[in-house]
C-alpha cells in the first residue's frame, strides 16, 4: 500500500508499506479521489523509512547476535515487524496531471494525504497517456516494465540531443539505432565517425548487405572523398586556414589576392598555387602561407584531378531519398579531421542557406576532438536555424559547452559514476539533479534514461533495442578470441 | 550438563485467552499508543515501593564478603518479561506481554523467547482474564481483586513471569536462576505462598535462586550503599539481611537474604537476594559460580541482560503488533490527540516524537 507522505514543491515523498514492486524510475498515479483529478509521479530514488526505534532493533540484535534462540510467535508477529522494518520511502518528481482523463501541465494542485489512492502506472499505460509515439513512431526498446518503447521520429526533427554516459555502456549503439531509424524514414544524416564504427552499417553481422545498404555511403577523406580547390572556395579555405591552420590576417590577406588572381587565369590548380605563394616578396607572408599550404597538400584531403574530385552536392544526392554519410575520421591526425569537418560544417552551411539542403541530420562522436570551440554556439544557434540538427555523442560530458546542455532538446544518459560527469549533465535544462544523479548511477549495461522531448518529458529507463546491422562498436581485445579480426 | 529444551513448552492458556479477548474488538476504534519508550511500559509499578530501602546501621559498616569466581562449570539461567500498551480502543486498552528465558552453559548462550501475547482488556473482562489466568497457572481458586485496567498489563506480565519461574524451577536441576527483582512477597502479584512454592521447588532440583534488583536504592545512615564498598573489595557483596528486616520486616516477607553486590570495581553494585532456605556458604558459593561461568558487564550477569534486551519491546515491534490487530481483528484505527500537545504546544515539554530529526509516522 502506498500513500503520500510529504509534498514540497514538486518534490513528493511516498510511504510503501508493504513494500510493493516499484524501483527508481517507475511512475505512479496519485489519484485524487475528490476532484477526479491526478498526478503522475515518478519515483527517483528509495530508501527505509525512518521508523521509530529502528536504531535500538539494530544494536539490540547487534547484543544479541550470537545468542541462538527460539521464538515461540503464536500470532507470528515477525512477520509484521519485518514489514514495518522494511517499509519504504520513495522519493518522487511530480511530472504531470491528468484532469479529465487528459495529460495536463497545470501540478499547482495537491492531492488529498488521506484519501488519495496511489498505485503503479505500468509503463504502456504512461506512453498512451502521455502520446508517446504516434504515427510516425519507430521502436526504439523496451521499458523496465517491458513495454514497447517507440519515438515519435518528429521528436529529434529540429532538436538537438546528447548522447552521454560512461565507456561501454551502449552509447554509439543507440546513436547507431537512431541513425538506422531516421535513414529508413528518409532522413538525410551525416556522421563524423571517429572510430570508424558507423562504416559497415550497411552490413549485417553475417557480413551480409542490409536492404538499405545503399543508403550508407562512408567516404575515407584523403581516399576516395577528396575535393578540388575550386569546389572548396575560397571561403571555406580560408576559415580552414585560419581557423585550423592559425593563418595571420594579414597573411590571409594576401591568399585571398592570389586566390583571385589565379581564378582570374582559371588556373586554380594546387601546383599554380604553391608556385604563387613561391613569388609572394614578403619572406614572413610567404612563409606563413607556403607552410599552412603544404599542411593541407599533406592531407590528400585536395586534389587537381576532376575525376576523382567528390562534391558534397552530389553525394547528398545519392541519399536525397534518405541516407547517411558517415565521414570517416579514424586514424587522422587531429589537424586533417579539423580540416575535414570544417569543410563539411562551411559547406553544409552553404547548401542550407542556398535550399539545396531542407534539413540535415548529423551525428558527431566525440566532437571535442574536432570541433572548435568557438563553434558550439554556431552549431546550437544560427546552424540549427539552417536546418543541422546535431546529436552529441560522448563519454566525457565536459567536453561539451555548458550552453549545448542548457539547449537539448533531448538527452539519452547511460549509466555514469563519476560525481563532476553527473554534475555537468544535471545543468541541462530538461532534467532535475535528483534525477540525474540518483537514477544515472544505477542504470544496468544498455539502459538509458531518456530524457526530453523525445518522451514528451516524462523521463523513462529504456534498455535500447538489439541492432541486425555490424556495429562494430566492440572494444578491441588483447586477450579475444583468435577468431576476432 | 544436560542441555535444557524449553520450546515444548508454551503457555497455551495466554494464548487462548488473549485470542478470546480479542474478539470483541471487531468494529471498535483503536487509538494507537506513540511510540515513546523512553516512558517505561506497565512493569515499572512492581517495585516502586522497593525504590528506597532507608536502613539505620548505626556507626558500624559491616564488613564486605569478598567472593572469589569458581569456574566449576554450572548452567546459568535467567528470566524476564516484559509489557507494553498498543492503544487504547472504545473499551479499554490492547497491551502485549512478552518473556525471555536465557541459558548460559559450556555451548554459550541460548535463549527461548514466549509471546508476544496480546490482550484486550476491558473492565467488563478484565476480572475473567485476571482470576481465569491466576487460576491456571497459580493454581488458586480464590478470586482476587483485580486492579484499574490501567494497571492490568503488568498484571497479566506478572503471571507470565511466574510461570516461567515456575517451569524453570521443575526443569532445572543443579543450576543457578536468577530472577530480575527481588525475593520479598508484599503484593498480590508475589502472595507469600506462591513465592515459597516456586523457591522450594527450584531447591528440590539442587538450584539455587538468585534474584537482582536494578531499582533498589540502598541508603545506609543518609550514605548510598555503592559509597560503602571500596572498589578494591570487588568482586564482593556487603550484608544487609539483619539490617534491612529489622526495619521492614514487619509488613515485608523476605524470602531471600539481602546483600549488596558488586562484582565489578568502580562499576554499580545492585541488590542481591539468595534464597533464604539455601544455606549462607551455599548462596555465596553459588553467586562465586555465577561470576565464573557468566559474564559480568558493568557488575550484570550477562545472562540476566540479554534476557531483559530479548524481552524489551522496541519501536517498531509495537508498530508491527498494531498492525497485525487491525489486520487480523478488523479493528479501525484513529488519530489520537495529544492532549498535553494540544493544550501547551511546544511549551509541553513532553519528548517530541521525533528520530533523527525526521517526523514519526
Amino acid at each position: 500500500m502506498m500513500q503520500i507522505y510529504k509534498i514540497d514543491g514538486i518534490n513528493v515523498q511516498v510511504i510503501c508499506c508493504p513494500p510493493e514492486d516499484i524501483n527508481k524510475g517507475d511512475y505512479v498515479l496519485v489519484e485524487d479521489l475528490a476532484t477526479s483529478k491526478a498526478l503522475v509521479i515518478q519515483v527517483v530514488n528509495s530508501g527505509y523509512v525512518n521508523v521509530p526505534g529502528i536504531l535500538e532493533d539494530i544494536l539490540r540484535a547487534s547484543s544479541t547476535e550470537k545468542v541462538e534462540g527460539v521464538d515461540l510467535d503464536p500470532l507470528e508477529m515477525r512477520s509484521f515487524v519485518n514489514i514495518i522494518k522494511d517499509a519504504e520511502l520513495l522519493t518522487c518528481k511530480i511530472r504531470g496531471a491528468i484532469e479529465k482523463g487528459k495529460l495536463s501541465n497545470d501540478v499547482n494542485w495537491i492531492p488529498s494525504r488521506s484519501t488519495s489512492r496511489l498505485k503503479k502506472l505500468p509503463d504502456e499505460d504512461l506512453i498512451k497517456l502521455a502520446g508517446i509515439g504516434g504515427e510516425e513512431a519507430v521502436d526504439i526498446g523496451v521499458s523496465k516494465g517491458g513495454g514497447k518503447v517507440s519515438i515519435n521520429i518528429s521528436s529529434i526533427d529540429g532538436k538537438m540531443n546528447i548522447i552521454t554516459g560512461k565507456k561501454e555502456t551502449g552509447k554509439s549503439h543507440l546513436s547507431k539505432l537512431l541513425l538506422l531509424r531516421l535513414v529508413s524514414r528518409g532522413g538525410i544524416c551525416i556522421v563524423f565517425d571517429v572510430n570508424g564504427e558507423y562504416v559497415n552499417l550497411g552490413y549485417t553481422k553475417g557480413e551480409r548487405k542490409t536492404a538499405i545498404h545503399d543508403k550508407f555511403i562512408p567516404l575515407t577523406p584523403g581516399k576516395d572523398f577528396k575535393i578540388s580547390l575550386q569546389y572548396a572556395g575560397p571561403g571555406v579555405l580560408l576559415r580552414i586556414m585560419e581557423s585550423v591552420l592559425d593563418l595571420p590576417a594579414t597573411s590571409a590577406w594576401e591568399f585571398r589576392r592570389i586566390w583571385n588572381e589565379l581564378r582570374a587565369k582559371g588556373a586554380l590548380r594546387l601546383e599554380y598555387m604553391r608556385a604563387a605563394i613561391r613569388a609572394v616578396s614578403n619572406n614572413y607572408i610567404q612563409d606563413a602561407l607556403l607552410r599552412r599550404f603544404e599542411s593541407l597538400i599533406s592531407t590528400n584531403f585536395f586534389t587537381d584531378d576532376v575525376e576523382k574530385a567528390t562534391t558534397l552536392d552530389k553525394v547528398l544526392e545519392k541519399v536525397s531519398r534518405g541516407g547517411a554519410i558517415i565521414i570517416n575520421l579514424q586514424n587522422m591526425t587531429s589537424k586533417f579531421r579539423q580540416i575535414v569537418v570544417e569543410f563539411m560544417l562551411s559547406k553544409l552551411s552553404q547548401l542550407l542557406e542556398d535550399w539545396f539542403l531542407r534539413a540535415i541530420f548529423l551525428f558527431a562522436e566525440e566532437a571535442h576532438l574536432y570541433v572548435r570551440e568557438t563553434y558550439w554556439d554556431d552549431i546550437v544557434t544560427r546552424m540549427r536555424h539552417l536546418g543541422v540538427f546535431t546529436t552529441f555523442i560522448t563519454n566525457q560530458p565536459d567536453s561539451i559547452s555548458e550552453s549545448v546542455y542548457r539547449q537539448a532538446d533531448n538527452i539519452f544518459l547511460f549509466n555514469f559514476t563519476n560525481e563532476h560527469d553527473l554534475e555537468i549533465v544535471s545543468k541541462a535544462s530538461r532534467v532535475d539533479v535528483e534525477t540525474v544523479n540518483v537514477i544515472a548511477r544505477q542504470l544496468p549495461l544498455h539502459h538509458c534514461l531518456m530524457l526530453g522531448k523525445v518522451l514528451n518529458d516524462f523521463p523513462m529507463i529504456v534498455r535500447i533495442d538489439s541492432l541486425d546491422e555490424e556495429t562494430m562498436g566492440e572494444t578491441r581485445l588483447f586477450f579475444a578470441n583468435p577468431k576476432q579480426k | 550438563m544436560e542441555i535444557l529444551d524449553l520450546s515444548q513448552k508454551a503457555p497455551v492458556d495466554f494464548i487462548r485467552l488473549g485470542s478470546v479477548s480479542l474478539k470483541d474488538v471487531a468494529d471498535l476504534s483503536l487509538r494507537p499508543k506513540c511510540v515513546d519508550l523512553q516512558k517505561a511500559g506497565f512493569e515499572e509499578f512492581r517495585y516502586a515501593d522497593e525504590e528506597g530501602f532507608i536502613a539505620e546501621i548505626g556507626k558500624q559498616h559491616p564488613d564486605p564478603i569478598r567472593l572469589t569466581p569458581t569456574n566449576e562449570a554450572i548452567q546459568v539461567l535467567a528470566l524476564d518479561t516484559s509489557s507494553i500498551e498498543l492503544g487504547e480502543t472504545d473499551a479499554g486498552l490492547l497491551c502485549a506481554v512478552r518473556g525471555t528465558v536465557v541459558q548460559k552453559d559450556r555451548e554459550g548462550y541460548r535463549y527461548t523467547r514466549y509471546g508476544p501475547f496480546i490482550f484486550h482488556i476491558t473492565e467488563a473482562n478484565k476480572e475473567y482474564l485476571y482470576n481465569g489466568l491466576r487460576q491456571i497457572y497459580f493454581g488458586t481458586n480464590d478470586a482476587s481483586p483485580t486492579p484499574n485496567v490501567l494497571w492490568m498489563p503488568g498484571r497479566i506480565r506478572n503471571v507470565l513471569e511466574r510461570w516461567l519461574q515456575g517451569q524453570l524451577s521443575q526443569a532445572c536441576e543443579d543450576s543457578i536462576i536468577l530472577w530480575d527483582g527481588s525475593l520479598t512477597a508484599w503484593t498480590i502479584d508475589s502472595p507469600v505462598a506462591l513465592i515459597g512454592e516456586l523457591l522450594r521447588a527450584a531447591r528440590s532440583g539442587g538450584n539455587v535462586v538468585l534474584a537482582i534488583s536494578k531499582k533498589t536504592r540502598f541508603t545506609l545512615s543518609g550514605q548510598r550503599v555503592a559509597d560503602l564498598i571500596d572498589d578494591r573489595d570487588a568482586p564482593c557483596l556487603l550484608d544487609l539481611d539483619e539490617t534491612i528486616r529489622r526495619e521492614y520486616g514487619s509488613y515485608l516477607c523476605f524470602f531471600g537474604r539481602v546483600y549488596a553486590a558488586k562484582f565489578i570495581p568502580s562499576c554499580f553494585s545492585f541488590r542481591l537476594d539468595i534464597d533464604r532456605k539455601v544455606s549462607e556458604e551455599a548462596g555465596i558459593d553459588a553467586v562465586q559460580k555465577l561470576i565464573g561461568n557468566d559474564l559480568v558487564v558493568e557488575s550484570y550477569p550477562e545472562t540476566l541482560r540479554l534476557a531483559h534486551i530479548l524481552s524489551k519491546f522496541s519501536a517498531s515491534e509495537v508498530i508491527g503488533m498494531q498492525r497485525l490487530v487491525t489486520e487480523n481483528y478488523d479493528i479501525r484505527v484513529v488519530s489520537r490527540p495529544d492532549v498535553r500537545q494540544v493544550l501547551f504546544g511546544p511549551y509541553g515539554g513532553g519528548r517530541s516524537s521525533s528520530v533523527g530529526g525526521e517526523e514519526l509516522l
